[in-house]
């Protein structure tokens, strides 16, 4: 019993004192946003057809679809060419800032929104990479994920570095961002668009009302017990938010993985035969046809495939097991990338993968590229730096690839 | 290295969040696969404009007031995502005991925004290639009417995607994803069920127009102007041939489904996207 409660004080301590994963959400937050925004930028001669109110999916096809489900997205609130292309403009811009970690609730707010309103306006253009990025658009606006490789870290040290200095640190663009973005939801909310399902709408009003308490416990110095409270609650979500990310990239693989199993060609081992010779999933007919010449080679690639896929969530437990599933996993999604034609679909499922890399490798990871960084920076300056000796300063480790 | 982790509680701009909200909560510490190692040291709250550094951090340094908000943040967000994970798990499981009983109440919650589907390619991969063929009824300037050859649209797709590094969603899933549509709400007569059933015909006739304008059907056709006045839609299904070094053997002989002539709205017929 006395065990049993320490156990339990000591969960809490973990989940309450800090938000875990630093590098593990920053990863996938890099991850998730540079997909779409490479995919927003890939479709962007292709925007119309796909999201425009003139296109095969017409702005009055999907007002009767909305009417029915009540999705969220803001390419009902007009039909206009004008706005579409707006919002078309800011979820590209959301992404990229995002990826850079600027402001990055606020930025992970608005991706939130790109992701949703260009999805729910055509969801019958999308697939599985379309899926987990809806999904994890909304999880990660829970998260806090700027915790490394971001400008907002990189901010935060400089202006913490600054107060060790004695010096004064105001920071003018937050509370801007926060009144612009406050009017619109006031003007929206008024204006009767926000009618749809309310969980969305809920989500917006309740970061920007937790984002003004966190500016005001901020303010005044006599709150520090309020200030430490919201970094408790702060922390508290982001954990729970992160086991669901975790848990939804597991529900994934099982679903995917048991389904199979009960399917005859996954059972006579010639499944993955058939998508390579599909019309659609099949850019590399040459490929697809060395890749399938040998019925041993498919059989094992198919019996593979199923294994890792039911076996990744257990593996959990074991992390030399786990880590060994998961390079496999990332290296069968990039495979799948080429083979299938699905590019945008494994880039998501490998950063929906990343979260649950090694700490210690990802910290390598994020040290190589600040070097290379810096590498390239000095190269592209052509003056010959005093050698940084150990380069490894605080200032590069903490933007990795951000800046 | 160690210098990795100050001032990494780094909150944006003017706000962090207190949001309670469906999903989170209080990850079980026994975090799956334990890869979140190392938290950044140690939240130090000082980052906010002209505010003195907070002595201490944690629910210990907070009075029980601020203890019991804690506690409830606690719960809720625990209570939160259990009920989410669960909610997600009985979506995407086969139906069950569970989902008969309350079926209802796991849709309410899903949908829209938690909607999902991984049965990639399972329980079977698709074996049969549907190719979506349209011809169209023209009308020549002059009057007379004349109807079009079939156009293999998914033929195309599939051209399009050839040696294509980064297919494109409006050559992978546009025609794709309409025709399984309109599949899924048409009964075996290609009568349309329900709203979804209409808005599936409108769509797929959509599409068709749009292709057939940018394939110059109508220029093909009559060798100069008119318009489109009917489009008739088409699949064409064939079995994928076996593999080489399998005994099996399945016809190749392809099969249709051929829809009814559909009229198309006159603002519709110069092709949609503009």
């Amino acid at each position: 019993m006395n065990r049993f409660s320490l156990c339990v004080s000591r969960g809490i301590a973990r989940v309450t004192e800090a938000a875990l994963g630093p590098y593990q959400t920053a990863v996938i937050r890099i991850g998730f946003s540079a997909t779409w925004l490479l995919f927003l930028l890939r479709e962007l001669p292709h925007r119309h057809e796909l999201y425009g109110p003139d296109g095969p999916w017409s702005w009055t096809l999907a007002e009767q679809l909305i009417g029915t489900n009540g999705a969220f997205t803001t390419l009902m609130w007009s039909d206009g060419r004008f706005w579409f292309e707006s919002v078309y403009a800011l979820a590209i811009l959301a992404s990229a800032l995002l990826m850079l970690g600027w402001r990055t609730r606020t930025m992970s707010v608005l991706f939130m929104v790109g992701v949703l309103s260009l999805q729910n306006r055509s969801v019958f253009m999308g697939d599985g990479g379309d899926n987990v990025l809806h999904l994890m658009s909304v999880y990660l606006v829970f998260t806090r994920c700027a915790q490394v490789w971001s400008l907002d870290a990189r901010r935060a040290s400089r202006a913490g570095a600054a107060r060790a200095r004695g010096e004064r640190v105001t920071d003018r663009t937050g509370p801007v961002l926060w009144g612009v973005l406050g009017a619109v939801l006031v003007a929206v909310t008024l204006a009767g668009r926000m009618e749809g399902e309310w969980l969305i709408p809920a989500l917006l009003w309740t970061v920007w009302g937790g984002q003004a308490l966190w500016w005001l416990a901020g303010r005044r110095a006599r709150s520090g017990e309020t200030r430490i409270l919201l970094d408790v609650v702060a922390n508290v979500v982001h954990n729970g938010a992160l086991l669901v990310i975790m848990a939804e990239a597991c529900l994934i693989y099982a679903t995917a993985g048991w389904y199979k199993i009960q399917g005859s060609r996954w059972q006579d081992g010639t499944a993955v035969y058939y998508p390579l010779h599909l019309e659609y999933f099949s850019p590399w007919p040459a490929l697809a046809d060395l890749l399938s010449a040998s019925g041993t080679l498919v059989m094992l690639m198919t019996y593979g495939t199923v294994l890792v896929q039911v076996a990744f969530p257990f593996t959990l437990f074991n992390r030399r097991v786990k880590n060994v599933l998961l390079a496999v996993m990332i290296t069968e999604h990039a495979v799948i990338a080429v083979v299938l034609g699905l590019p945008f679909f494994s880039l998501a499922m490998i950063a929906a993968d990343a979260v649950f890399l090694p700490t210690t490798f990802l910290r390598r990871l994020g040290g190589g590229a600040a070097r290379a960084r810096d590498r390239f920076l000095r190269r592209d300056r052509r003056t010959p730096l005093p050698e940084p000796r150990g380069h490894e300063s605080p200032e590069s480790t903490h933007v990795g690839f951000g800046a | 290295m160690d210098a990795y982790d100050e001032g990494s509680d780094a909150r944006h701009g003017p706000g962090a969040p207190a949001e309670p909200g469906p999903p989170p909560e209080p990850g079980p510490p026994g975090e799956p696969g334990r890869p979140l190692e190392r938290p950044p040291a140690e939240p130090g709250p000082s980052l906010e404009p002209g505010h003195p550094a907070c002595p201490r951090t944690g629910v210990a340094a907070l009075s029980l007031r601020y203890q019991v908000v804690v506690a409830v943040a606690l719960a809720v967000v625990a209570i939160g995502v259990c009920v989410h994970l669960g909610m997600m798990f009985l979506h995407v499981a086969p139906p069950n005991t569970l989902t008969k009983e309350h079926g209802r109440a796991v849709d309410e919650w899903v949908y829209p925004e938690f909607e999902q589907n991984w049965k990639l390619f399972a329980p079977n991969p698709l074996q049969q290639n549907i190719s979506i063929q349209v011809r169209a009824q023209v009308r020549t300037t002059d009057g007379m009417t004349l109807t079009t050859g079939w156009y293999d649209l998914s033929a195309e797709d599939g051209r399009a995607i050839d040696g294509n590094l980064l297919p494109s969603h409006i050559q992978q899933n546009e025609l794709r994803r309409a025709w399984d549509f309109f599949v899924a709400t048409h009964d075996g007569e290609n009568r349309p069920v329900g709203l979804r059933g209409s808005l599936s015909e409108s769509y797929l006739r959509r599409i068709a127009v749009l292709r057939l304008d940018r394939d110059d059907a109508v220029r093909a056709t009559t060798g100069g102007g008119g318009a489109v006045e009917r489009v008739q839609v088409r699949s064409r299904t064939s079995n994928v041939p076996p593999p080489d070094w399998s005994r099996e053997k399945v016809s190749t002989t392809p099969s249709y489904r051929e829809l009814p002539w559909w009229q198309v709205p006159r603002d519709e017929a110069g092709g949609g996207v503009r």
